[in-house]
């Protein structure tokens, strides 16, 4: 170790107590920011994931303006044949086709309004989690079975079970009456409400029957492997639209806009608080090292008129701050590791807060992971700031006139 | 008590003769304070409306329903009490308002298409006072009586069903018996409404008319009371209880909409952490502070116990220095609190992620709201967390020995 | 009654491997009234003497009885009431409090014991006077010379009339000609008030207004004499 760094260190543990008081602002605040940002990118990735793999899939190929009224009219023309070609075209993407409409679906006793999804059985499991939900029965076969899947909380509502019959009663694409008799062969329970209560499944075949679609379906669902790989993968689909079609590709951000937008509104409170920890820990740092210099003063005063010059005593004031940040960094990490990973182990669940987790799809446990990035961000930032903070002592020692300096004790 | 005066000034004194220390400390205590209670403003702000909104939406502080109601909202579950038996109950029991009305899923469908929604029976002149529609602003005309053969539905609804005010729709839900329940209706208003799925998701027809189409004679599905406020129920509850069937289930608004009261109390949480959160991380300069501030000093107060000051003294002298360094902290960050929140009233825009706020259930302007209790709470946090915080300099100032102290050297 | 009674006395400092006895079995005993000069060269062990008259600090052995009380086994809190009550102090060094002024040094034990306002501000600028730093009043201590520092401690140690002034030094910082004044002054106080002074100094001329004068050595008493004044 060289002399400066020596001189350095043993400054810095003059008085143990105050060192020690700061290295904790700090590890305060870089246990909590790892802890925090650890968390927030857990469910920020949870929320994305589990939305878009319940229903909305990577991209959606639609109609113009389906995607804002969801009109009956708004319709993509031999459905089945795109999503079919798209395969062939797009082996890595998982692709399905669904028409959408609404009917009053009538039980035995009781009679409810809700949506009803035309799907491909073969396909629609590779984009959509909900098949997988299947909890009793099983999910729909074939292309034109008269087959349901609904909801849990729907089932309930209506008053069946698996093999029960249900009247739909709705209007056709061409606005005519449309109606059938179906049979339910599944029920399916995603945690979802909302999903749970307004949702029913049928065979493509059946629901483009049922309601005179003539081919037609409302929106080809497309999967990539992952979040990236849509990016790259959506200017390509666009270009594979039939030539002539006024077709619009859709990605998850369109579909769900307001989960980027929560994400963004959580992420600048969030970032509000954290500019304040770490603002609070910068004072803390400031205080400690301008105490640390002024209490040298006559001290720098006699190294001063033995030659040295301000600028020497400045690195030595920064490279004793640098030496304090570095403990605090560490310590923090350790500390927010430690404490992500023990969430890691045993999930995170906070009392009251389930019902907004089921808002943004989050399950009520949430197993925490502490990635490179969200480890090193925080602890980083606040390094940072420590070493802002210190250039004002440090910047004091250019103003100092050995002479007084001696004077001062 | 004799010594506060002497001890409150030499405190005082102290404070100041190390100025930029203090300075330094007083400004991160200040900033501490403005953001504990300026993101509680905030916070507040956002989940109040967000429970103002979704209790006017309801409507109702308290609510009966039949027993099966809520888990299986069908008319075959409505409450078997007569509206003429429930005026006499009620009409006379001087309750802020109240209303009976029916309230069923249904399907409604224009000639292109068709939502679910849920429909609403209402008795528009006593459904004013709840206030979760402004009638006036109604786009057309609102329901002008229960006996109102039209309906009104949210704008958005229509623009989805490619329909509008003159034009006809059908609504379709069951009877009792399960039998196909549908009638058509005359679109008479389009409203709008700030609270997020509202406009898509509610109509509006007159009450006799929902009961007639639904063939459920004078009874309906639900009663709505009214209380002084949301956070104030328990009164209307009591009253509510005590003058009704016990076979019918009466529930606070928290208990309907369990979401929006799982929320108030995450706030009341998150208020607490956030407040004690700064507060940790202000502590370590506090005690550092104190800390200095007694090693700096430790001849005198060697001095201050040779000429007779007792060791609670000392004790007290840095803990009134402590006190009063918060105080300063305190005083700023009120002001720069009340200050900042103050221009804000007219409420931030924050429409550039208003679809995020409305999964959260938020509406996209936000209305800082300055709790007076928040206030003192951040107050009372940071006084008594910096009281126990600065215990332990204190004790050791208080025990130095006076000779010790007194030839201490450097 | 004795103002001060110490019996056999000894303390006994380590410093490295070496024991330092800085009170080695002294034994003294001072009547009221008395006026006591210890005269001793530098480490003879005055100030560790007077410090063990104080109360602040614990002698190894022996005992020490103040106005008839033994109060080398008093409590840190009686001593505290007894420093108050009934003993001024001058120390060799570090008398004053540096945030407060000329004044507020002074009226500082009295505002402790409780004394009113108005008493202790007549108090104060009387004794102010007496010492001569009138007009020095709002003076902090830094602010002020050695000097006048020094008077400032005397005048705080004397303000209350206590029954027992135990000054260290008290004219170290001081000419002859204020030296002079300042004698003069305990010297009138110990005569009308009949308070009791034990003075530890290097300073002839202090010697010459004592009464009685105990010189030490190495922590032992080596000589002590009955004198009157010059
Ligand atoms: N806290 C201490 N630790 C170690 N030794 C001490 C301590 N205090 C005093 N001594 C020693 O005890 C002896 C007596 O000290 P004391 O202060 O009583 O001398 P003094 O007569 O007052 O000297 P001076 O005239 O220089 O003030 C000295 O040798 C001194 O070094
Ligand atoms: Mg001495």
């Amino acid at each position: 170790m060289n002399i400066v760094m020596r001189l350095a260190w043993r400054n810095l543990w003059r008085h143990q107590r105050r060192t020690w008081l700061t290295v904790g602002a700090m590890m305060f605040a870089n246990t909590l920011l790892v802890f925090m940002i650890s968390m927030q990118f857990s469910m920020y990735g949870l929320m994305i994931e589990n939305t878009l793999k319940l229903f909305t899939g990577h991209m959606q190929i639609q109609a113009p303006g389906y995607k804002d009224d969801q009109k009956m009219r708004q319709t993509v023309a031999d459905i089945v044949p795109l999503a079919a070609s798209l395969r062939a075209e797009f082996p890595d993407e998982k692709i399905a086709a669904r028409g959408q409409a609404f009917a009053l679906a009538s039980s035995e006793d009781r009679s409810y309004g809700i949506g009803i999804f035309g799907v491909e059985p073969e396909f629609e499991p590779q984009v959509s989690s909900i098949p997988g939900l299947i909890k009793e029965g099983r999910y729909v076969r074939g292309k034109n079975a008269t087959e349901i899947v609904v909801g849990a909380v729907l089932a309930r509502n209506l008053r069946v079970g698996i093999g029960d019959e249900l009247t739909l009663l709705g209007s056709g694409l061409d606005g005519s009456f449309a109606a059938a008799v179906v049979t339910i062969v599944g029920i399916f329970d995603s945690g979802v409400v909302d999903v749970d209560r307004n949702i029913a499944q049928i065979p493509l075949g059946a629901f483009q029957d049922i309601f005179f679609m003539d081919g037609a379906g409302h929106q080809v669902v497309i999967s990539a492997p992952t979040l990236d790989a849509a990016a790259a993968v959506l200017p390509k689909i666009v270009a594979a639209m039939p030539p002539g079609s006024d077709l619009v590709v859709h990605d998850w951000d369109a579909l769900q806009p307001g989960l980027k937008q929560a994400i963004k509104a959580d992420m600048s409170s969030a970032f509000f608080m954290y500019g304040i920890l770490v603002i609070l820990v910068a004072f803390s740092v400031l205080n400690t090292q301008l105490m640390s210099v002024l209490e040298r003063t006559h001290e720098f005063g006699i190294v001063m008129s033995l030659g040295l010059k301000p600028g020497q005593l400045g690195r030595l004031v920064m490279l004793e701050t640098t030496l304090l940040g570095l403990i605090g960094f560490v310590l923090g990490a350790i500390g927010g590791v430690l404490l992500t990973s023990y969430f890691g182990v045993n999930g995170l669940s906070i009392p009251g807060m389930e019902e907004m987790a089921a808002n943004f799809n989050l399950p009520t446990r949430v197993y925490l992971e502490a990635t490179p990035l969200s480890v090193v961000i925080g602890p980083s930032v606040v390094f940072l700031f420590t070493l802002l903070a210190a250039a004002y002592p440090a910047l004091r020692l250019y103003k100092l006139h050995p002479v007084e300096a001696m004077r001062t004790n | 008590m004799r010594m506060l005066p002497v001890l409150t000034r030499l405190a005082w004194r102290y404070l100041w003769r190390n100025h930029r220390r203090t300075i330094i400390m007083v400004s991160a205590i200040s900033i501490g304070v403005w953001a504990m209670i300026f993101m509680t403003a905030l916070s507040r702000g956002m989940v109040d409306q967000m429970i103002e909104d979704g209790v006017s939406a309801l409507p109702g502080h308290v609510q009966v329903h039949n027993k099966q109601f809520l888990d299986d909202p069908s008319v075959s579950n409505r409450i078997l009490i007569s509206d003429a038996e429930l005026s006499r109950t009620f009409d006379s029991a001087d309750f802020k308002a109240w209303a009976s009305r029916v309230k069923v899923p249904a399907v409604i469908s224009s000639e292109y298409e068709s939502r679910g929604v849920t429909l609403l029976g209402i008795d528009p002149v006593a459904e004013r006072a709840f206030g979760y529609l402004s009638y006036d602003e109604v786009e057309g005309r609102f329901l002008e009586g229960v006996d109102d053969n039209s309906i009104v539905i949210g704008r958005k609804l229509a623009d989805k069903l490619e329909t509008n005010v003159g034009k006809r729709v059908v609504l379709m839900s069951q009877d009792p018996e399960n039998e196909i329940a549908d009638r058509g209706f005359r679109v008479v208003g389009l409203f709008n409404s700030d609270v997020p799925g509202y406009e898509d998701g509610n109509v509006f027809v007159g009450k006799k008319a929902a009961q007639k189409m639904l063939r459920i004679g004078d009874t309906t599905t639900e009663l709505v009371f009214l209380g002084d406020s949301y956070r104030n129920v328990e009164p209307t509850y009591d009253r509510v209880v005590a003058s009704i069937d016990g076979t019918l289930d009466v529930k606070r608004w928290y208990e309907v909409a369990t979401y929006l009261g799982s929320l108030l109390k995450v706030m009341d949480g998150f208020v607490m952490i956030w407040m004690i959160v700064i507060f940790l991380a202000l502590s370590f300069g506090l005690v550092n502070t104190l800390v200095m501030a007694v090693f700096e000093r430790v001849r005198e107060i060697g001095l201050m116990l040779a000429l007779g000051m007792k060791p609670s003294h000392i004790l007290g002298q840095i803990i009134i220095e402590s006190m009063l360094l918060l105080s300063v902290g305190l005083a700023i960050g009120n002001v720069l609190s009340w200050a900042t929140i103050q221009p804000l009233r007219g409420g931030i825009d924050i429409s550039i992620v208003a679809q995020g706020m409305e999964m959260m259930g938020a509406a996209s302007v936000l209305y800082p709201r300055l709790y007076v209790s928040d206030m003192i709470l951040a107050n009372v946090i940071v006084l008594s967390l910096g009281f126990l915080a600065s215990l332990s300099p204190a004790w050791r100032a208080s025990r130095y020995e006076p000779v010790e102290a007194i030839t201490k050297v450097g | 009654m004795a103002a001060v009674r110490c019996v056999d006395l000894c303390k006994t400092y380590r410093q490295g491997d070496q024991d330092i006895k800085a009170l080695d079995h002294v034994s003294i005993e001072i009547e009221p009234g008395g006026f006591v000069c210890l005269s001793a060269p530098s480490g003879g062990g005055k100030t560790t003497l007077l410090n063990a008259i104080g109360g602040l600090d614990m002698p190894d052995s022996g005992e020490v009885w103040v106005a008839d009380r033994r109060i080398d086994q008093l409590s840190k809190g009686a001593l505290a009431e007894l420093r108050l009550s009934s003993i001024g102090f001058v120390f060799q060094a570090y008398n004053l409090i540096p945030v407060l002024t000329a004044r507020e040094n002074i009226e500082f034990v009295m505002q402790v014991q409780g004394v009113p306002a108005a008493e202790r501000a007549k108090k104060s600028m009387a004794i102010l006077e007496e010492v001569g730093l009138k007009g020095l009043e709002d003076r902090r201590p830094a602010e002020m010379s050695g000097g006048q520092q020094q008077r400032v401690a005397v005048a705080r140690a004397i303000v209350s009339r206590p029954a027992l002034v135990l000054a260290d030094e008290p004219t170290a910082n001081l000419d002859s000609k204020t030296s002079d004044e300042l004698m003069t002054l305990f010297t009138e106080l110990n005569e009308h008030h009949n308070t009791t002074f034990v003075i530890a100094t290097h300073d002839q001329r202090v010697m010459g207004y004592a009464k009685r004068l105990i010189r030490m050595l190495d922590g032992r008493i080596v000589d002590d004499i009955e004198q009157h004044a010059a």
